[in-house]
């Protein structure tokens, strides 16, 4: 995996720097094996192939949900580490080596309220990425308000189908402002 | 019964599930997502949810039972039998969760204990109806023939 040699030291470079470096090698690994799998599986590889080899973090406390959830993504081609509460996918990102395109969020997490987790991400993170997508049960139209305001990508209504996840995937990594 | 009877039998059964509501699409999608790689992905998210609905049938029992009714608790529970009965495609076990939540909403201990009655009917019958489909599809595996579509 490419993104096992890039590791810079900061000794040498500075911070800032490295990072921009390793995204840089990360994302042609990613494009790299995006038109490589593009060749290869004929019918479904124009609607999926942005989305494969994605990787993916997904963060919901229910047990069934995670499960249907991950299914699916994994159907689209992404490599899914799922994770069942607000304070393990903070702890994921401060990883260094974890390098998640997509966070896929379920908003209704108990100890900590999957708005805050957005907000934490984004702070930690503050460049384009990860893509955030949240899941929600409710219609209200504040909560996509909210997303929005948080800066989130796209929200999506549960119970999710496979063909609005890949539609929303495809569409949030199209627009996705590259580094 | 010969194979193409038991086939014949399940595709009928399945359907009436549909037209009954007890599954609607978000089921089907399961099935979508079953593969060669997870062969029995539908049988293992049906079971957890088995398992799931019966903890939170006993928890809700427990919190109606007490003195002074956390209806937050309550609430909490029917929330996540409803969350997990819509990702599985359960309709009508989900639909008995909305009623109970406004009942919940409502602080009405009547309309909630009436609403655990109901939910645990609907459960008990959607339950039965999933084992008797497994069953019937196990029975065509074993007789060597595939699950039609």
């Amino acid at each position: 995996m490419i993104q096992e040699n890039v590791w810079i030291s900061t000794n040498s470079l500075d911070f800032a720097q490295s990072m921009t470096l390793l995204l840089r090698f990360q994302i042609q690994s990613y494009i790299q094996r995006t038109m490589y799998s593009h060749g290869t599986s004929g019918e479904q590889s124009n609607y999926y192939s942005r989305s494969r080899g994605l990787r993916v973090l997904l963060v919901d406390d229910d047990e069934i949900n995670r499960m249907v959830t991950k299914k699916m993504l994994e159907k689209l081609g992404c490599e899914v580490t799922a994770v069942s509460t607000g304070f393990e996918c903070l702890s994921a990102f401060s990883h260094a080596e974890n390098s998640f395109r997509v966070v896929v969020l379920d908003l209704h997490m108990p100890e900590i309220y999957g708005f805050e987790v957005a907000t934490r991400i984004r702070k930690f993170r503050s460049c384009n990425w990860p893509l955030i997508i949240a899941l929600t049960a409710s219609t209200e139209d504040n909560v996509q308000k909210r997303c929005v305001q948080i800066g989130m990508n796209a929200v999506l209504q549960k119970p999710v189908l496979l063909q609005a996840m890949a539609a929303e995937l495809q569409r949030i990594l199209h627009r996705a402002k590259p580094l | 019964m010969d194979l193409f009877q038991l086939q014949r039998r399940l595709v009928d059964y399945r359907a009436s599930l549909y037209h009954e509501d007890f599954l609607d699409e978000q089921f089907s999608q399961l099935q979508d997502l079953q593969d060669e790689n997870n062969p029995d992905f539908v049988v293992e998210v049906v079971t957890l949810f088995f398992e799931d609905s019966e903890r939170l049938l006993n928890e809700l029992a427990k919190a109606l039972e007490q003195p002074i009714i956390d209806f937050k608790r309550v609430d909490a529970h029917v929330h996540q039998f409803k969350g997990s009965s819509s990702s599985i495609g359960a309709q009508r076990v989900q639909k008995a969760c909305i009623a109970f939540r406004n009942y919940c909403e409502e602080q009405n201990v009547e309309g909630c204990l009436k609403c655990l009655q109901q939910l645990r009917h609907e459960y008990s019958l959607v339950k039965t109806k999933l084992e008797s489909m497994f069953q019937l599809e196990q029975q065509i595996l074993s007789a060597g023939g595939s699950i039609p579509m």
